[in-house]
Formats: C-alpha cells, sequence, structure tokens
C-alpha cells in the first residue's frame, strides 16, 4: 500500500510532516510541534488559598496546605503517588499530606524534554525524578529561609520535618511562613538529597490514591456530571474509517428522552437525557455507510497475504556484522516462523468524553493520556482557538496506550456542538471493542546460525505487518494538525506518515525488541510493512508485548537446539548486559529453576524494555485431558531506584496479568472488515481463578528510576509458552496459546 | 412507580421499568461508586448489593428492584467510617486504575457477610466474575484473608 512518491513533497510541510514523526524511537514521543505557541501565562495556582507559589508544581497555603499539581495523568500506573513522593522527599512533608490536583493543559506541565503533555512509554519517574524533587527543594528552603528571618535565627539552626520547621524542642507549620516567603527571592538549584537521606523514596507504603479508590470516590471520566448534562450514545461504521451516506433517524429521534439526532463527521449520535435512553433510542437508527476499503479484508486473507510478503526483501532495521550473509547452511541454521494476532485494550473504562460549549470556549472532561492534543481536538471541532479550550482531567479507567488518541474527544465536542446542549459521549464495550486503536498483528521469520560450540553466531529476523506511527500521525494530525494545516494538507501530510514508514524509515516500533538483548556477532533485521487498514496503536509496551514473544521463544529453541539449558544458554550470550545478568540469575533463583515441585514444569523468558530488565519464570502443570495450570510467576526486576517498591511490585503483577490474558486468549479477528469480538464472552479475560501466584524480586539500586509500567508484560508470553515446551514438547509458533492448548 | 431503599433511603422513581438499576443510580441519584464496564453481565464492574446478594446491577431492570434494599460502595463505608474490606484495600495497595475496585470489594463484602472465612477456593467462585484489568488479583485474594482474619478476632 504505497503512497504517492515524495518528489512532490513541498519542503515545508515535509519538515512538519518528518517532525510529527519524531516518535520513531522506541518507546513514545508525542511529538506534533504546535508552531506559534508563544509563550502563555504562567499557570494559575491549583488552590485560591494564596501563599506560597514557589513554581508550577507547588503551593504551601497560610492554612498549611500542600498543593501539588500532577503533570502526568493517572492510570493505575501510579504516578499519583510516585511523583507526589519526589516533591515529598525534598519538601519534608508525608505523601498523604500532599493534595494532588491533575494539571491543566500548559507548557510548564510537558515531562522535560517532551513536545507535548501527555503521558506514555513508562517515562513518568524517568521524566521528573530530578525536576519534581528539585521544586520540593527548593519550596523548602523557600521556607526556610522565610522562617529564619521571621524568628530572627540562622537559616542553618533549623530543621525541616514533616511539614514543620523545627528549632529545638519548638516547631511551627510551614504554612506559618507562606506568605513571607511568597514575597521573598526564590531559591533555585538548591542542593538535592543524597538516595541514603531518602525518608520515603524507596519504602513501601500505602499508595494515595487508594482510599478514594476503595470507597469509589475517585472521579473518572464517566463520573462527571452537572446540571444540564445530556448522555449521548454514537454509532459509527461497523467498519473503521466508514463514513455516514444516508440516515433515517425519525424512529430514533421520536423515542422518549430524546433531546436531538445529529450527523457527525464518523457516525450519528443520539443525544438524550440518560444512557439508557440514548442507547434505546441508537438501536432504532437506520444508517447507510460509505465503506472504506478495509470493508474488503477478513483475517484469513490478511494472513496469506502477509505469508506472501515474508518472501519481500523488505528494508534494512537492523545490522551487524555480516547479517544474513553469515548464516550457514545445514543442520546449524535453524529457522522458524511466528505470529501474533491483532489485540484491543479493553480498559475497565470504557471510552467517554465531557464536552461543554458557550461563550465561545469549550470545556472537556476527560481520562486521557495527551491532554494537549485532548484540548487540540477540541478546539478544532468546537471551532474555537485553542487558548479558549479548557481541560479537566480525570482519573483515568486505565490506559495501556488506548488513552493516547484522543477520537472520542473529538466526537463529544463534535457532538456538543451539532446538539447545541453538554453531552457526555459514553461508548458501550461493543463500541470499545470494536473501534479501538488495536496492537498491529505481526508475522516473523527467523533464521539463525549456530556454530561448532553451539553458540549463537547469526540472528536474523523478518518482520511482516503494520507500523504503529503511521497510524497515530493519521490520529494527531486528523486531531491537531488542523489548526495549522488546512484539512487537504492534513490529509495530504497523513498519507505521507503511511508511505515514510514503508520507504524511508523503519517504524522503531515495529521491530523493537527482536534484537538488542543479545550480542550475537552477526545479525540482520528486515521489514516488510502489510497494512490492511485497521486502526492500530500504541498497547501496553508496543512492539515488546509480541516482539518478545518471538524472539524469547526463538531463544529457547537455539537453546534446545544446542543442547543447552535455557537460562545458562541465554547468559552465554548477555555478558554485555549486567543488569540483563542479575534479573535472570535472580530470577532462576528465586524460582529454584531447574527444581521445579513434582509434577511442574518451567520456561524463563528476559527482556529489555523502556530501560528496564526484567525476566520471568513460569511454572505449570498438566492435567490427564492435557489442560495446562499457570500456577506461579516468578519475576526479576531492575529499574534503578524503586520509589515506591510496593507500586514496582504491583506494575510487574499487573502487566503479568495484562500479558497472560493476552498469551492466553486475546485475539482481535476480522471478518469483511467487521472487528468480530465486542464483549468479555468473546474477548476474554483472565480471571482470579486462573490468576497464578506472583512473586516480585525488585533488584536494591540508587541509580535514576527507569519505567516499570510496561517492562512486567514482555516477558511472561515466551516464559509461559517455553514452560508449556517444557511439559509437553510442543512449541506453539502463536498467540493466542488457547488456540492450541486449553487452560484451567 | 418503583420504590425501593437505597443505601437506607427510602427512594422512588417513575423512569421506564426495563431500566438497568446501575443507570438509575448513576443519572438520577448521582452515586457514581458503581461503575459501568460492560452492560452484559460479564465483568462485575456495576456490583451492588440486592438484600445483600452481590448482583450486576447493568442488567437488573428496576422494576425487579421494587420494595428491596439496595447498597452501593457509598452505602458501605467510607474514609471516616469504612468496611473492614476497605482497610484491608489499602492497606494491601490493592486498587491501580481503581475503576473495576467498587465491584470487587461489593462482591468480596457480600462473600464475607455469608461465609466470614473463605477459603481460596470459596473466593475463587465468589470473585471471578469480577474483571481487573489491571491484574490486582493476587492483591485481592490477599486483602479479602486480611479482612476475614481481623473479622474472626485474629
Ligand atoms: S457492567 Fe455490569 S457486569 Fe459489567
Ligand atoms: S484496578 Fe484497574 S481494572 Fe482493576
Amino acid at each position: 500500500m504505497s503512497g504517492p512518491g515524495h518528489g512532490r513533497a513541498p519542503a515545508l510541510t515535509r519538515r512538519t510532516a518528518l517532525k510529527a514523526l519524531g516518535l520513531v524511537g522506541g518507546g513514545l514521543v508525542v511529538g506534533v510541534p504546535l508552531a506559534g505557541c508563544g509563550s502563555p501565562p504562567p499557570a494559575p495556582p491549583p488552590s485560591a488559598g494564596g501563599g506560597l507559589a514557589a513554581n508550577a508544581f507547588l503551593q504551601i497555603t497560610p492554612g498549611n496546605e500542600v498543593h501539588f499539581v500532577l503533570p502526568r495523568t493517572e492510570m493505575g500506573q501510579g504516578v499519583f503517588d510516585g511523583l507526589a513522593t519526589l516533591v515529598a522527599e525534598e519538601l519534608e512533608v508525608a505523601p498523604e499530606a500532599i493534595t494532588v490536583h491533575h494539571a491543566p493543559v500548559h507548557p510548564d506541565f510537558r515531562r522535560p524534554g517532551s513536545p507535548a503533555q501527555g503521558t506514555g512509554g513508562s517515562t513518568s519517574l524517568s521524566g521528573h525524578y530530578a525536576q519534581l524533587r528539585q521544586a520540593g527543594a527548593n519550596a523548602r528552603e523557600a521556607i526556610r529561609q522565610a522562617a529564619a528571618a521571621e524568628l530572627g535565627l540562622p537559616a542553618d539552626s533549623l530543621a525541616m520535618r514533616d511539614g514543620r520547621v523545627v528549632s529545638g524542642d519548638r516547631s511551627w507549620p510551614y504554612g506559618q511562613f507562606a506568605k513571607a516567603a511568597a514575597g521573598r527571592p526564590l531559591p533555585a538549584d538548591v542542593e538535592l538529597k543524597a538516595p541514603a537521606d531518602f525518608r520515603v523514596i524507596g519504602r513501601d507504603r500505602p499508595r494515595i490514591d487508594a482510599w478514594a479508590k476503595a470507597t469509589g470516590t475517585a472521579e473518572f471520566g464517566l463520573d462527571v456530571d452537572f446540571p444540564g448534562l445530556h448522555r449521548a450514545v454514537l454509532v459509527r461504521c461497523p467498519v473503521a474509517g466508514g463514513t455516514v451516506r444516508a440516515a433515517r433517524t425519525d424512529a430514533a429521534a421520536a423515542m422518549p428522552g430524546v433531546h436531538k439526532v445529529v450527523t457527525i463527521f464518523n457516525g450519528v449520535a443520539v443525544v438524550a437525557r440518560s444512557y439508557w435512553q440514548a442507547r434505546q433510542a441508537a438501536e432504532k437508527l437506520e444508517i447507510d455507510w460509505h465503506l472504506p476499503e478495509l470493508a474488503g479484508v477478513s483475517s484469513p486473507d490478511l494472513r496469506r497475504r502477509m505469508e506472501r510478503a515474508l518472501a519481500e526483501d523488505g528494508s534494512e532495521a537492523h545490522k551487524a556484522g555480516d547479517g544474513a550473509d553469515a548464516l550457514p547452511a545445514g543442520a546449524r541454521r535453524i529457522e522458524a516462523t511466528y505470529w501474533a494476532p491483532f489485540l484491543a485494550h479493553a480498559t475497565m473504562e470504557p471510552m467517554n468524553c465531557t464536552a461543554r460549549i458557550a461563550d465561545g470556549g469549550c470545556e472537556v472532561w476527560v481520562g486521557s493520556q495527551v491532554p494537549e492534543s485532548a484540548r487540540g481536538a477540541a478546539a478544532h471541532h468546537a471551532g474555537v482557538p485553542r487558548e479558549n479550550v479548557r481541560v479537566h482531567s480525570t482519573f483515568l479507567g486505565g490506559g495501556f496506550g488506548r488513552r493516547l488518541t484522543n477520537e472520542y474527544v473529538a466526537e463529544a465536542v463534535a457532538v456538543a456542538r451539532a446538539a447545541g446542549v453538554p453531552v457526555q459521549l459514553i461508548w458501550s464495550r461493543e463500541d470499545d471493542m470494536r473501534h479501538d486503536r488495536y496492537r498491529p498483528v505481526s508475522l516473523v521469520r527467523f533464521a539463525a546460525g549456530l556454530d561448532g560450540d553451539g553458540r549463537v553466531e547469526t540472528w536474523t529476523v523478518k518482520r511482516v505487518g503494520p507500523n504503529i506511527a503511521a497510524h497515530f500521525t493519521d490520529d494527531l494530525l486528523e486531531t491537531i494538525a488542523p489548526e495549522f494545516l488546512p484539512w487537504g494538507m492534513a490529509d495530504w501530510a497523513s498519507k505521507r506518515g503511511h508511505w515514510f514508514f514503508e520507504n524511508v524509515m523503519v517504524n522503531g516500533s515495529s521491530v523493537h525488541g527482536l534484537f538488542g538483548d543479545y550480542d550475537f556477532p552477526h545479525q540482520e533485521v528486515r521489514h516488510v510493512t502489510v497494512d490492511a487498514g485497521l486502526p492500530v496503536g500504541y498497547w501496553r509496551s508496543v512492539g515488546h508485548s509480541c516482539n518478545a514473544f518471538f524472539a524469547e521463544s526463538f531463544m529457547d529453541e537455539l537453546a534446545h537446539a544446542a543442547g543447552r539449558d535455557p537460562v545458562a544458554f541465554r547468559l552465554a550470550h548477555n555478558a554485555h548486559d549486567p543488569r540483563m545478568q542479575a534479573v535472570i540469575r535472580l530470577a532462576a533463583d528465586k524460582a529454584g529453576w531447574g527444581h521445579p515441585p513434582a509434577g511442574r514444569f518451567q520456561g524463563i523468558a528476559a527482556h529489555n524494555s523502556f530501560d528496564t530488565a526484567v525476566a520471568q519464570v513460569a511454572e505449570v502443570s498438566l492435567d490427564d485431558d492435557g489442560a495446562v495450570t499457570v500456577h506461579k510467576v516468578t519475576c526479576a526486576v531492575d529499574c534503578g531506584i524503586a520509589v515506591n517498591p510496593d507500586i514496582v511490585r504491583a506494575q510487574m503483577e499487573g502487566g503479568i496479568a495484562y500479558g497472560l490474558t493476552a498469551a492466553l486468549y486475546g485475539e482481535i479477528t476480522l471478518a469483511d472488515g467487521i472487528v468480530q469480538q465486542g464483549n468479555f464472552d468473546d474477548y476474554p479475560m483472565l480471571r482470579l481463578d486462573q490468576a497464578p501466584a506472583v512473586d516480585v524480586h525488585i533488584v536494591p539500586g540508587t541509580a535514576a528510576p527507569t519505567g516499570v509500567g510496561e517492562p512486567g508484560l514482555p516477558p511472561i508470553a515466551p516464559a509461559l509458552a517455553n514452560a508449556v515446551f517444557a511439559a509437553t514438547g510442543t512449541r506453539i509458533r502463536e498467540l493466542p496459546l488457547a488456540n492450541h492448548l486449553s487452560f484451567t | 412507580m418503583i420504590r425501593f431503599t437505597l443505601n437506607g433511603r427510602l427512594v422512588e422513581t417513575d423512569q421506564p421499568p426495563d431500566t438497568p438499576l446501575l443507570w438509575l443510580v448513576r443519572d438520577t441519584f448521582k452515586l457514581k461508586g458503581s461503575k459501568f464496564g460492560c452492560g452484559a453481565g460479564l465483568c462485575g464492574a456495576c456490583t451492588m448489593h440486592l438484600d445483600g446478594a452481590a448482583v450486576r446491577t447493568c442488567i437488573l431492570p428496576i422494576e425487579d428492584v421494587d420494595g428491596a434494599a439496595v447498597t452501593t460502595i457509598e452505602g458501605l463505608g467510607s474514609r471516616a467510617d469504612p468496611h473492614p474490606l476497605q482497610v484491608a484495600w489499602v492497606e494491601h495497595a490493592v486498587p491501580q486504575c481503581g475503576y473495576c475496585q467498587s465491584g470487587q470489594i461489593m462482591s468480596a463484602a457480600a462473600l464475607l457477610a455469608a461465609n466470614p472465612a473463605p477459603s481460596d477456593d470459596d473466593i475463587d467462585a465468589q470473585m471471578s466474575g469480577n474483571v481487573c484489568r489491571c491484574g490486582t488479583y493476587p492483591r485481592i485474594r490477599r486483602a479479602i484473608h486480611a479482612a476475614a482474619r481481623k473479622g474472626q478476632g485474629a
């Protein structure tokens, strides 16, 4: 599916497109630069309580409240607690004493070095580790110096402890000096604490958002409500990308409670007093669609097309040594082909957005991973300037990459505009399952060569499938770029994205994780794009989610072919990576590698992603009918310093459950372009009765933290498949495993 | 007119009798703690107690609730006056995104009310109707055991 040649590209626009494609690296960099921002006024302090607003993040009021503006969105990964902990550590207050606010959209709240305000790529703690500690330290010193002046005591005689200024046996709350501190020059670049002096970083504590989430009071997007708010249900084309040709709406409009039926850019929406009324009325719509090319695609044909594409040469993504030229012939050459399907994110909270357009402005309430592009989408679809849009972020009922795009914001705003009332657009589970940005389908073929000593000398792999960055560019350009590009140009630029990743540069996340964990002398990774047009997106751990399954299953095959123990075999090939060696040894040791309990079988896999090293050992058994039970997963992780070790453990547990669901059951299929799955009956989830025990071990460290939201996921599928091989002697090279075996 | 008690308070509604209880409670009575996850009885996010039993309210028409007692997460406990399971949930840091947790706690509370010392199998049987996409299952199991032990005075 090549686009038109690039000879016609005007230089300026191509540069814009290239910048937009700056998300080519391993993880995620949200990258459409918004020209002409100027410098906006500073972000307002989070509370009206006055006092010291030491920087964009922190406010200490005379009433002794500490307010912290959370620059990243909280979707379960723990930034609400983790980032507040960074501030608390240097400020010398208890994390529980901090009131946390979701940030408005403002350049101050971009992650340092990031061009847009978004949350993804397991980067929040690493990105803010220095910055937020510095914010806390500077504010602490501001209070100390104000206190010294007020009390007439030398500043260095005052201790700062638990939100109080302490001198001998007397102490005063920070708030008492907040006003005075606000009137003085603010200290900058205050020296940060040494890790050995940390009081809260590195300690297990219940996360500070736990109470709200255990009592039903945490506000998610779907919980937003106010007088006059209507609910909307949108009927989209069953084939992604289709548009409305004609619609009969009178029956729906006549249903009880219906305010209006409106047609927007991608479907027909019923706006009613309540969700149930809107949903009932939507059943009565009759819509005739313009179908896109995707309508001709069914999963078996797509698979055949991808298999044929394996024969193509493709583009070089990575090469070391002599590459494929070094492959031997004969018995020392080993080949295998692997497959992974499309996957839906299926966050527990279906997509939704609340929008109100009034007085030349627009407000949206949404749980988005990229509030800044939510703002761009809202501005465009409300027809108002960006600075007149306010985005109110809520907690996210799961993100996993799903909420990196903002098409639900575009839809809600378009519906609110057409209906003339504030609306909350609610996707049903079926809407959510059938209109996702799916984890791409992938087909890979490996060929490796062993040397005479049973070491891997050559590692080659070709991947066939779609490129996420091309689709993400479409999403961004369709929601943001129209502000500075006319529609035709945006369309032109987005098509260039597809062309670019097919012809100029391999999209990093299409191949990341297929190489890099081992230092084989000769390596070659090639890529062939096959894209049926189903929208694909960032799914927890992105390409690593399946590439680790491929690479670490094949590594196991090579170990067996070489007659070596899988743990020893891995350690023999990654001497360049001591962190990886350490997690493999730790996981193997804690799992009792090589000595499973009677009737149990083990498999190991290890993988680097998002700068974090993880190894996992899965332990399974087989019953008389050949059904497999997954009993236990032992996980070792090196993520630098663990800011809240219990959250690191929770993220490993969570990544394993998410990855296990995919490994066992996850599969989205197409029939005539229509996604066949709709709810948790045909897209099953791991449930508590099948959830294995998870035993997490953290390598102690003091280096700056690396991500944990995603890296726990990639090793589980190969660890499990390798354990299944140990138990059954069958090598399963396709996901989901439940298509080949039953699980109890 | 359909009447029932909601967290101990008598309420009435003239909404259509086939309206699912979840939407009545969320849209009309403005209690947002119970969540919408699947709308098909498959995930448990909408779990409330109907005369003490855990029920999936996204598929429970309000006509079936007439005269009954309904309890939501808001009626189970609060930070000031928590249910022992809520305390255990915080101590064991169960919630991640948190979206499923009202339903998880309501299912667990019905279990403990009927069976103060549940085995792992009892927990499996009661809790497998509740999906947690964030994978908090091992902690849910631990927190239920912990709350049960406290309830037993251990
Ligand atoms: S929302 Fe009721 S069971 Fe899923
Ligand atoms: S905590 Fe996120 S779905 Fe359970």
